[in-house]
């Protein structure tokens, strides 16, 4: 070095400057103040509540999961529950009935609605906008009361007609009076609409249902198989080998051999049972260490790999305060999980370890042997709604597909709603597809329906994915307004919860819970879907 | 989550901008003959014929059926039009009803200025009004000969039964159904007889002329049409528009509306009289003030000032809300003892001392000092709250909160030193600020003279409408604010927003309001307690936000990252660099995502029914249902409202559509 | 005057200057990857100096580090007599008195030419608004597009950017000028325009640092020439040196490729 430069070097030579001064010391001052703050306003609210808890004697707990709740529900799986934990789960059920079966329709109907919208024929697209605009621009609160409103406004259940025999006399019964039989519109034994609500027939799991879908995953697994390798074949060869439809058509007769073979898959069920029990044998302070060591493990691993990748040549890099800042948060992180599972929920371990032999005690019921007969019974099964005659009044029977009026209006009305914001997101997706791409597609002689199929829809869907995720987050938060017009939900039920024994924080926070982890496997199963397509894309 | 979900496409442009060519009837261009046209989008191939029918079938179907209940004489219109006030009112007492009109008046002013002020646009194309006159005409038209007939009613006007078998029964003298030659009625199978289909459309005169005018109209305008200069002929928007107002207001001094009104003595109707005096003439008033603050407004934008009245405007936008809801609807009684003794000197010691205090910090040569005094400041409101916490000092709490806005203030002069001029504006801007805060708090904490039997005085579509603007002004700070610290490069801050924007995300908002109304007195101090107003805004502000909050930090991120380092080269600090650089840029990316978000903000006020607030939604499904003339009458007023946020929705989008093409043109 | 006469006489020039900028083994790693290996060197007061490399060699890291657009994690610089470290008082000062133009410009677009001139030495020199304006406009002027003022940068070309950008750093009245690349986002109609204004500039004494691909600037302006690769400086010298005799082999394999 010049001796210049080490004069100015000299001249310049400073000292670390004053805190105040130093931007890294400033920084992280300012952002763990803010966090102190922010932690200490948390802690101010938290003990005032639980301040006034005490004072109107209230005692925090999440006993009542455990205790009668002396509640009825309607319209769930579970209508006279016998704890707490099992009455908002019935209602969790209905919320995840709503949200999932909304989630397809709306799909479908969305879909339908956007290519309409699109559609070059002026009176469809003109009446696709209409039911866009009118969907979208009023509240779904409305539009699912006013359903409700129209829906109760409707005639009453079951009309009464009198039964003639074939030949035109009346029908008599074993006492000899005439028959009379109560039917219900518009389509009698196959749609009923009225002011008990809406009935549809039922298609459902049967006995054996499962045991069938051993077979079903066998096939998919020799179909997979055969894809692959048909693929190669065409690959090689250029010839048209159908590697998807061999898969579809392995996996449909694996389905036709199952439909009646089912019952050799029995002893299924008897692995599971064996898991059940080995789950069940497990001590719960075992889960607790192994699930210690795992939070720590994984801390310890990520900081390791951190810092093998800020490691050079030269030795270790110089760190920055971010990088300390994502190790120091790695350490607190495991060091709260393991706070969590040792002091805080110390009982979580025997839960996990209870609902783990829980789920294998169901499957090994549902997969169990001495379910159906080779012949009689098929895996899946289907009823058309009946009509329930008790005395004088008429009511939908169990066979049908039920929706009570709130239910149907809820349903009806998100299913709407969301396809009308679907149908735009579609219609986005495809108008986002350059119109370079048709032109190139039609250059290279591609037919319009290959076109569609190989070109245009892919990439629309592909942009059309993550709006898409968002509409089925919507949906199923907007399940909750089922309380609106007293649909059994997760929200209802605990409402009714926290109304009769006081319980409101804890219920409010099995509901973020319980939304979150729905919005967070919405996220997760889309974004799977979308990182597939990012890739096949390219 | 939301980063999971994160598209880097921008669909909603895409589909502003095909809507937007789909609208833009091109003026300057010729149109197709109509067989042409048919030919074209209706029956280009058999399978679009078929499909063209069936739609076209499926929709007169539902057209008739929506006909049909409207004007169908078993649907209680009455419902709403005597319910109107409760509606959009609630309780509000008649006798204090001129503080609402005074409210309208001052929104009108403002909206007058406004549309003066603007920039006059190229206006409606002749084109347009055409199409527009032949899609309502022909409606109108295909409506008189869709519905079906009335109901047959005699002399007396009372409705026209018939038996099984068709025959049509009288009234006797003493008004119970006979056959003509006096034979007593049967007791079943009554059927009401309606119209002849001739005699129905005889008696739908009104609506022939309507439609038939529009369609001639329409007819002339688009024959005129061939001719170029024609075609390129527009029509201001803003003076049309106002004189289609006009002529709807001056209706209500000579066309019979109808006079039903519902006070305590109970229901008027008298149909077919003219509208009550006490509706009409606060309407003329208001549209007269709309149309002179027009006027005033076209003749400022001809002058130089335009831009400071333009700026002036849009503030007093923002303080119409709180001054016509605290000081002239809430109608506050002020303590004037209470007021000089303490709020005027708390007020005069935070405007002077604070007004120093930053004059002081705003010296260009204050160096660090300004930084540490600011702290000390910020300290000392931090530790007003602390003490707060253990019962230490009891103070007002405006106190605390304007020690720390001093103190947030006091931190942010130094980036704003400079000459006299330059500092006297922070001064300005911070007299403003702490002006408008203690006045609110005093007006806030003054009991109000309103006596309405609920617990707040504001109900129906007054509740939805000012919950949803209060959202929109407290929830924007706050969600820049949560985006700026989501994008910032300080982990910590970034954290805390994340946390904060994904929990508020995760959950349905109606558990939120079940927390705030239900829960939120839990988390308070003693003595503290919010109504239930203030508990739904709350809700609002803190959900609304974190929306808010995602869809600035998308305009955020779309800013390039050269625009920081050139900032940075600069010299901005850290403040200037977002106040200058990042926000504005950031902001008017944004813009059409916000707007969307006061739509949704705007609908889901419809929750407010749900947890107990008398909001415009709860009037239809449980008020006026209950009301003894009404029982159980739901359908009429439940389709009404959807017709006001239908309306109220559908202008925002449009607007939205509009201002990002504006936006467009002026980013180039 | 023989080529190691002219590199005497300039270094005797140049003996006789402040020294303004001194970097001193400064080290950047991005993650593992390290930007600068150790890069020492010291620019006189009025001096230009273009800085010349292949691509990826870490010259645009070392001219951000110089205003600390980036950290250095070793070594040290010291900019006027001020070191960069931690300190904001330190940092507020340096980047108020080196300017710096950006290969995309950076121009900020929602603000006008004159709005993107007058902002820093409004609201960093606090310098009162009519007068900035003044030099603003006095500024446009001396780059050569005064009726552009009220234009937004959107509606200019890129070499009319690119003087506005130069007009926008001047405006601070920096004392040391850094060029990244300035010319390399032009159409070639464009960049005699831009390297017009910086000879001007060159010439009226300012202190310039230029990272560029114009070796006719560099032949013509420089006073001296730093060469860099993978994150070291391989070679300083005059332009004559190093255009005709340069002594690494480094230097020479890039000169025939890029002359
Ligand atoms: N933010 C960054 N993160 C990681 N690596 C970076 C970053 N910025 C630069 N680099 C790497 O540092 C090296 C030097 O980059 P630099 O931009 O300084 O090169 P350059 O000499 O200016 O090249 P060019 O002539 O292409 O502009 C490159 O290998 C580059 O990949
Ligand atoms: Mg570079």
């Amino acid at each position: 070095m010049s001796d210049t430069a080490q004069q100015s070097l000299v001249a310049a030579a400073s000292a670390r400057p004053p805190f105040y001064r130093d931007a890294v010391v400033v920084k992280w001052l300012a952002q763990v103040v803010t966090l102190l703050l922010v932690l200490f306003a948390l802690f101010f609210l938290a003990s005032q509540a639980g301040d006034n808890l005490t004072a109107k004697g209230i005692k925090t707990g999440y006993d009542f999961l455990e205790v009668d709740p002396g509640i009825n529900l309607t319209g769930t799986i579970d209508n006279e529950p016998d704890t707490g934990g099992r009455a908002l789960w019935a209602g969790a059920v209905n919320t995840l009935r709503l949200s999932i079966g909304g989630i397809f329709i709306a799909t479908l109907l969305g879909i339908l609605v956007g290519v309409a919208r699109l559609s070059s024929n002026w009176m469809v697209s003109k009446i696709a906008s209409v039911f866009i605009e009118y969907m979208r621009n009023i509240p779904l609160l409305v539009h699912i009361i006013l359903f409700f409103a129209i829906l109760q406004s409707l005639d009453k259940f079951g009309d009464t007609e009198q039964v003639f025999n074939d030949d035109g006399s009346p029908a008599l019964d074993a006492e000899g009076a005439e028959v009379f039989e109560a039917v219900q519109g518009p389509i009698n034994g196959w749609l009923h609409v009225s002011n008990k609500g809406v009935s549809f027939p039922r298609v459902f799991p049967a006995d054996g249902f499962y045991q069938w879908l051993v077979f079903i995953l066998i096939g998919a697994l020799i179909g997979n198989f055969v894809r692959k390798r048909r693929q190669a074949v065409q690959d090689s060869t250029g010839a048209e080998t159908y590697p998807n439809g061999s898969m579809l058509g392995v996996i449909a007769v694996f389905g036709v051999i199952g439909w009646f073979l089912h019952p050799i898959f029995g002893w299924v069920g008897g692995i599971f049972g064996a898991i059940a029990e080995l789950v069940d044998a497990i001590p719960p302070s075992l889960v607790q260490v192994v699930l210690t060591v795992l939070a720590v493990g994984f801390a310890i691993n990520w900081i390791r790999r951190f810092l093998d990748s800020r490691r050079t040549p030269a030795g270790l890099a110089k760190l920055t305060d971010d990088d300390w800042f994502r190790m120091i948060f790695a350490g607190v992180g495991a060091m709260i999980a393991a706070l969590f599972i040792w002091v805080i929920w110390p009982g979580g371990s025997s839960w996990l370890v209870n609902s783990g032999r829980d789920f294998f005690e169901v499957a090994a019921d549902k997969f169990g042997d001495g379910r159906g007969s080779w012949t009689e019974d098929p895996p899946i099964d289907a009823m058309r709604p009946d009509i329930e005659q008790r005395g004088r009044f008429a009511n939908p029977g169990p066979a049908g597909l039920n929706f009570s009026t709130g239910f149907a209006a809820v349903f009806f009305g998100i299913v709407l709603y969301t396809a009308a914001f679907i149908a735009e997101i579609v219609r986005g997706g495809i108008l986002a597809v350059p119109k370079g791409q048709t032109e190139a597609a039609q250059a290279i002689g591609l037919r319009r329906s290959t076109m569609l199929r190989r070109v245009i829809l892919p990439q629309a869907f592909r942009v059309s994915l993550p709006p898409l995720g968002n509409q089925y987050l919507n949906l199923t938060k907007n399940t909750s307004l089922a309380i609106a017009v007293g649909a059994t939900d997760l929200v209802q039920v605990g409402q009714t919860i926290f109304n009769q024994s006081g319980k409101s924080l804890e219920v409010f926070s099995i509901w973020m819970l319980f939304y979150l982890a729905c919005s967070l496997t919405i996220s997760v199963v889309v974004n799977f879907f979308n990182v597939r397509l990012a890739i096949v894309e390219r | 989550m939301s980063d999971l979900l994160k598209s880097d496409v921008d669909l909603e442009a895409i589909i502003a901008q095909a809507d937007e060519d789909e609208i833009t009837l091109r003026p300057d261009e010729p149109s197709l003959p109509p067989g042409e046209w048919m030919r074209k989008n209706l029956f280009s191939t058999p399978f679009n014929s078929v499909l063209t029918i069936v739609f076209a079938l499926g929709a007169l179907w539902a057209y008739r059926a929506i006909l049909n209940f409207i004007f169908s004489e078993n649907t209680q219109w009455d419902a709403v039009r005597v319910n109107l006030r409760l509606m959009f009112t609630q309780a509000y007492p008649d006798e204090n009803y001129t503080r609402v009109w005074v409210s309208l008046a001052i929104v009108a002013v403002l909206a007058g200025l406004s549309l003066g002020l603007s920039k006059v646009g190229r206006g409606l194309s002749l084109k347009k009004i055409a199409t527009w006159c032949f899609g309502w005409g022909g409606l109108i038209v295909l409506g008189v000969l869709l519905r079906e007939p009335s109901v047959k009613t005699d002399a007396s006007g009372e409705s026209v039964f018939a038996d099984a078998n068709g025959v049509e029964l009288v009234r006797d003298d003493l008004g119970s159904l006979a056959y003509a030659n006096g034979d007593p009625a049967p007791s079943q199978g009554l059927e009401l007889i309606r119209e002849s289909f001739g005699s129905a459309m005889g008696n739908r005169t009104g609506w022939w002329i309507i439609g038939l005018l529009l369609l001639a109209v329409g007819a002339a305008i688009w024959f005129g049409l061939g001719d170029f200069r024609r075609r390129n002929t527009f029509v201001p928007a803003i003076p049309f528009g106002l004189a289609g107002v006009g002529l709807l207001v001056s209706t209500t001094w000579w066309y019979g509306w109808g006079n039903y009104t519902f006070s305590e003595e109970g229901f008027t109707y008298e149909p077919g009289e003219l509208v009550a005096s006490s509706t009409r003439n606060p309407w003329t008033v208001v549209f007269l003030v709309l149309v002179g603050a027009y006027i005033v407004g076209r003749a400022i934008q001809r002058t130089e000032r335009a831009g400071t009245v333009r700026a002036i405007t849009n503030l007093s936008w923002l303080l119409a809300p709180f001054v016509t809801f605290w000081a002239v609807l809430r109608g506050p009684v002020l303590d004037w003892g209470y007021v000089a003794s303490v709020d005027i000197p708390l007020y005069l010691l935070f405007a002077v001392g604070g007004g120093l205090i930053l004059w002081m910090l705003t010296n260009p040569h204050i160096g660090e000092a300004g930084r540490i005094i600011a702290v000390v400041i910020l300290a000392i409101a931090a530790f007003t709250w602390i003490s707060a916490f253990f019962g230490w000092f009891g103070m007002l709490q405006k106190i605390r909160l304007s020690i720390l806005f001093l103190g947030l203030a006091a931190l942010l002069a130094p980036n704003f030193k400079g000459d006299a001029k330059q500092r006297m504006k922070l001064i300005y801007g911070w007299l403003g600020f702490i002006t408008i805060f203690h006045v609110m708090v005093t007006l806030i904490n003054t009991p109000s003279s309103i006596e309405v039997p609920t617990e707040d005085f504001a109900g129906g579509f007054m509740v939805s409408i000012y919950v949803s603007i209060f959202t929109m002004i407290f929830s924007f700070p706050l969600g820049v604010m949560l985006a700026l610290a989501r994008t910032s490069r300080l982990p910590l801050f970034r954290v805390m927003s994340t946390v904060y924007i994904e929990s508020f995300r995760g959950v349905p908002l109606i558990t939120m309001l079940f927390f705030f109304t239900v829960f939120v007195n839990l988390f308070l101090p003693e003595g503290m307690e919010l109504s239930l107003f203030a508990a739904v805004v709350v809700a609002f502000v803190l959900f609304s936000a974190a929306y808010l909050a995602e869809n600035v930090r998308g305009g955020l991120q779309a800013i390039r990252r050269g625009q920081y380092e050139a900032s940075d080269a600069l010299g901005l600090t850290t403040v200037q660099r977002t106040a200058f650089i990042v926000l504005p840029q950031g902001l008017r990316v944004s813009i059409p995502p916000l707007v969307g978000q006061v739509i949704a903000t705007f609908k889901e006020t419809s929750l407010l029914a749900i947890v107990g607030v008398f909001d415009f939604l709860r009037m239809a499904r449980d008020v006026i249902p209950a009301q003894t003339e009404f029982l159980g009458v739901r359908k009429p007023g439940l389709l009404f409202i959807c017709v006001v946020y239908f309306v109220g929705a559908y202008a925002m989008s449009k607007y939205s559509q509009r201002l990002e093409k504006q936006l467009g043109v002026g980013e180039r | 005057m023989s080529i190691n006469d002219a590199t005497t006489a300039v270094n005797a020039e140049l003996a006789g200057r402040d020294d303004i900028i001194v970097c001193d083994g400064v080290d950047k790693w991005y993650g593992d990857f390290q930007a600068l290996k150790g890069v020492t060197a010291t620019i006189k007061e009025r001096e230009v100096v273009v800085v010349l490399g292949p691509s990826g060699s870490g010259k645009s890291t070392w001219i951000r580090c110089i205003n600390r657009l980036e950290q250095h994690q070793g070594g040290r610089i010291i900019v006027d007599g001020v070191e960069l470290t931690n300190d904001t008082r330190n940092i507020e000062k340096i980047r108020s008195e080196v300017g710096m133009v950006f290969q995309s410009f950076n121009l900020f677009p929602h603000l006008t030419v004159i709005d993107n001139i007058t902002l820093a030495p409004i609201w960093v020199r606090k310098r009162p608004r009519g007068e900035a304006e003044q030099t603003a406009r006095e500024l446009l002027e001396r780059v050569g597009i005064p009726e552009q003022a009220d234009k937004f940068p959107g509606q200019l070309s890129g070499g009319q950017q690119q003087r506005v950008a130069i007009a926008r750093a001047l405006a601070m009245e920096p004392r040391i000028m850094l060029f990244d690349e300035p010319t390399s986002a032009l159409d070639p109609e464009m960049i005699k325009e831009v390297l017009d204004v910086m000879k001007e500039l060159a010439n009226s004494g300012m202190t310039m640092m230029v990272v560029t691909h114009e070796m006719g600037f560099a032949r013509e302006v420089a006073d001296r020439i730093i060469f860099m690769e993978s994150g070291e400086i391989v070679e300083v010298g005059t332009p004559e040196h190093f255009f005709t005799n340069p002594t690494e082999d480094r230097t020479k394999l890039f000169l025939s490729q890029i002359l």
